[in-house]
């Protein structure tokens, strides 16, 4: 039957591989291999290797031969199949290595073979193209040795010159002391005192700028340095605060007051040392804040005298009689020449201090804030006021914790204190010349502050010094308070007069004292005491002492009575047992004998002995009889 | 609510708001930062300032769910150990959102207290919420206040020792605050011209509270 056939065709595949696909999905195929790149591929299939024996196909000269050979063959090489490979390597290698071995032995007989070297190029060693390179070589050596000279050279140079660099050791140091800043193209500095806590208005900025000249020569360059700073128009010149202390006719009106020109001190130089010139501006600037704030506060505060403020002084009365003048005394140098002799300034330095201290004082409290503890608390505020809620503080306690006192308050109390510590000194100085009998020493206590110190007096008798009256004074801003012996405290005001009584007095009592410490000695009675005596007349100032004693034997007595500004009364009374009166023989006690009898008085002046304690001690002596 | 200056100021309380800019900064720098501060602020010339406060804070619930509870932060200082003065602090709601502020404001009350201030707000019905330590340093410069601490949890309550604490974050919390009178705006800018002065070391920025928070 015939069937039509199917025709089944076999082919190879013709897709080709795909060697990549790109991104956008498409396709690159593996270039089919051209006719010599398929020849190369299946020649590398062959394998040279395997032996020649294993393919079929051999070669037609030995193909006659008995297949039973082949097989007897084929069956005897079967055993040694795995290394006939090897054999033959070796064989092939044993093959070319003989080879090598004839070779090397036909070269060493140097008859047909020779080896020679492979010749190569001789470089070409001309001396000139040698000379060349060095030479480039040692140009360039020079040149950089050349250019390292030339620059020490020139620093060199510039060192001697010492401009540049001045500038910037001197900016350096000027950075160090002041705070400077840069602002555009030029360098700014602040004199004011507002990082310390100044809140004044008026600003302290200076310009820090270069010398640039050449043309000086080095002796006045050196002294200037190579800075210069320009400070303000209003600050320039030199400034002080002069404060005086004087003493006036008391009627004299207030506003009646000697002005005074401040005396002309050296002006500072225009080509002094920066640090010296703008040491002096910002003492200037620091003039001119305290003294605004004195004559602000002049002029605000109601006080109970009146305070004038005239051009560049403020003026007061301390006490009546006493008149403090604080004057700021600013010389530009621009004034005109008064000719006048140099005036004597009488400055009070240490008011002055106090002042400059008063001002730094508000200056660090504007700063200094006590750190809140906790810390969410208000600023500002001290812990006592902090606290004043939760502790219920009285609003009277509220008012007291907030007043302050003004710098003017503060200053008119620290002359007032020095003003009637002076005075003090003064009278006691003047009591222990005029008064010998009784020695008043002083001691001054070496603590005190501006506003209070203290004193102490002792009255001692010359050579009976076992009795000592003392008294301590406590000098305050307007009063004098005295502490006796007795722990009495009175109160003096700043006259003169009042320390003068009191001291007066307390000599008095003492001479009483004395009298009866003698007593002791003697062996005398002391039948009476009274320091307060009622009797008499009245003393000046007061209270009188009175001392009465009896001998030992009763026979004679001695009174005596002081005051402050009487002169000491002495009196005797002598009993004279030949004046015996007729006794009732009642009475029995002869003891009662001695009632009888009057007081004489006993000229103190006449008596012998240079003190009075002395004289007394005579007396009693005499009047003492033993038998 | 009412508004809280018309209520302090009702009551005699003196009304006042605290401006607030915050910022962050690591440990390991904070002593650059404290070097800058104390060149910039006042007293360049004194150590710096330590304080060390234990805060409590409490809340009073309203009796239906209020949406704002009122939080009172009542601080203590620790420093001299004997001696706390006790303190209570309201701070209002902030107004965020106004680009022309640069600081955080809000209304503040801050009231000195005896030292029996817990058991009385006990008694008023306000709970203790949470209470941490605060250590640190602190500067001033004219009147703002600028304070470098770290917060420490208190791992035990009571009374805070050094070695019930421990820290909670390995920076600082750096503030810079001012309590003034309300309606001055010149304090915005001064303070943000001084947070400009700290700024490669620490950003100091006006910080949402409400967004912090997690109800």
């Amino acid at each position: 039957m015939a069937v039509s056939s199917v025709t089944v065709s076999v082919e190879p595949v013709l897709e080709s591989k795909i060697q990549e696909v790109k991104l956008d999905g498409q396709e690159i195929y593996v270039p089919p291999l051209s006719m010599s790149e398929n020849l190369t591929k299946l020649a590398h299939k062959i394998d040279f290797y395997k032996d020649e024996s294993d393919e079929k196909g051999k070669p037609t000269s030995e193909g006659e031969k008995d297949e039973a050979e082949e097989k007897v063959l084929t069956s005897f090489e079967q055993p040694s199949w795995v290394w006939d490979s090897v054999r033959n390597k070796l064989k092939a290698a044993f093959t070319e290595m003989a080879v090598l071995t004839d070779v090397l032995n036909i070269i060493k007989e140097k008859r047909y073979m020779v080896a020679d070297p492979v010749s190569q190029d001789q470089p070409d060693n001309k001396p000139s193209v040698l000379l060349l390179a060095k030479k480039r070589g040692l140009v360039s050596a020079g040149s950089v040795l050349i250019s390292g000279a030339e620059r020490l050279k020139r620093s060199h140079s510039e060192h001697s010159n010492r401009a540049q660099d001045d500038y910037f050791i001197e900016l350096l140091k000027i950075r160090q002391n002041w705070r400077l800043k840069k602002v555009g193209a030029s360098i700014l500095g602040d004199l004011t005192y507002k990082t310390a806590g100044s809140r004044f208005f008026q600003g302290g900025t200076f310009e820090v700028t270069k010398i640039v000249d050449d043309k000086t020569d080095t002796s006045t360059s050196h002294s200037r340095g190579s800075l210069e700073v320009i400070i303000p128009s209003e600050l320039e010149g030199v400034a002080y605060i002069q404060v005086e202390v004087k003493s006036v006719p008391e009627m004299m009106d207030l506003t009646s007051v000697t002005l005074k020109m401040p005396a002309g001190l050296g002006v500072i130089r225009s080509d002094a040392y920066w640090q010296n010139k703008l040491e002096v501006a910002q003492n200037v600037l620091f003039c001119k804040e305290l003294f605004a704030q004195l004559a602000r506060e002049a002029v605000q505060i109601k006080s109970s005298t009146p305070h004038i403020v005239v051009g560049n002084q403020i003026i007061t009365n301390a006490f009546p009689g006493i008149q403090l003048s604080i004057v700021l005394c600013h010389y530009t140098g621009k004034e005109k020449k008064i000719p006048q002799a140099p005036q004597k300034l009488e400055h009070n330095h240490v008011l002055e201090h106090s002042l400059h201290q008063l001002l730094r004082e508000v200056h660090f409290k504007n700063i200094n804030y006590v750190a809140p503890h906790p810390v969410n608390a208000m600023l500002g505020m001290s812990k006592r006021r902090r606290l004043a809620g939760p502790q219920g503080t009285s609003r009277r306690e509220l008012v007291e914790m907030n007043v302050r006192d003004t710098l003017l308050e503060q200053i008119i109390k620290q002359t007032k204190h020095a003003v009637l510590r002076l005075r003090t000194m003064h009278v006691l100085d003047e009591l222990a010349l005029c008064i010998q009998d009784p020695q008043i020493t002083a001691h001054w206590s070496c603590l005190n502050s501006s506003l209070e110190c203290c004193v102490r007096i002792n009255i001692t008798a010359y050579g009976y010094e076992v009795v000592r009256s003392s008294l301590v004074l406590i000098i305050e801003v307007d009063t004098i308070q005295a502490i006796l012996k007795d722990s009495r405290t009175i109160t003096l005001s700043f006259e003169d007069k009042a320390l003068q009584d009191l001291i007066l007095w307390q000599i008095s009592q003492h001479h009483i004292q004395v009298v009866q410490q003698l007593a002791k000695f003697h062996a005398w009675t002391v039948v009476s005491t009274n320091f307060n005596v009622g009797v008499g007349d009245i003393d000046l100032y007061g209270t009188a002492a009175s001392l009465m004693m009896a001998s030992p034997k009763g026979d004679k007595v001695l009174a005596f009575r002081s005051g402050a500004y009487n002169k000491i009364q002495m009196y005797l009374k002598e009993i004279d047992p030949s004046e015996a009166v007729d006794t009732s023989p009642a009475v029995t006690n002869p003891k009662w004998q001695k009632i009888i009898g009057t007081f004489q008085a006993v000229d103190v002046e006449k008596l012998q002995g240079k003190t009075f304690s002395q004289k007394v001690d005579m007396v009693m002596a005499k009047l003492t009889s033993m038998s | 609510m009412e508004n809280t200056f018309s209520v302090g100021l009702k009551n005699n309380i003196a009304p006042q708001q605290e401006y607030l800019l915050q910022g962050s900064i690591v440990d390991l720098h904070r002593d650059v930062l404290l070097h800058r501060l104390r060149g910039l602020c006042d007293n360049a010339d004194k150590q710096p300032e330590t304080f060390s406060d234990h805060e409590m804070v409490f809340v009073l619930r309203g009796a239906t769910a209020q949406q704002n509870p009122v939080l009172f932060r009542v601080r203590r200082s620790l420093d001299p150990p004997d001696d706390p003065s006790w303190h209570i602090r309201y701070l209002g709601t902030s107004e965020i959102g106004d680009k022309n502020r640069h600081t955080l404001v809000r209304a503040c009350f801050d009231v000195a207290c005896s030292n029996n201030v817990v058991k009385f707000l006990n008694e008023m019905g306000f709970r203790s919420d949470h209470e941490y330590c605060v250590k640190g340093y602190f500067f001033h410069k004219g009147r703002m206040k600028v304070t470098v601490s770290k917060i420490y949890r208190m791992v035990q309550t009571g009374t805070p020792d050094g070695n019930t604490q421990e820290a909670m974050t390995q920076s600082s919390l750096v503030e810079l605050s001012v309590v003034a009178p309300a309606g001055q705006e010149q304090i915005a800018d001064d303070m943000k011209n001084f947070a400009e002065q700290l700024k490669p070391l620490v950003q100091l920025e006006k910080v949402d509270q409400k967004r912090l928070s997690v109800q």
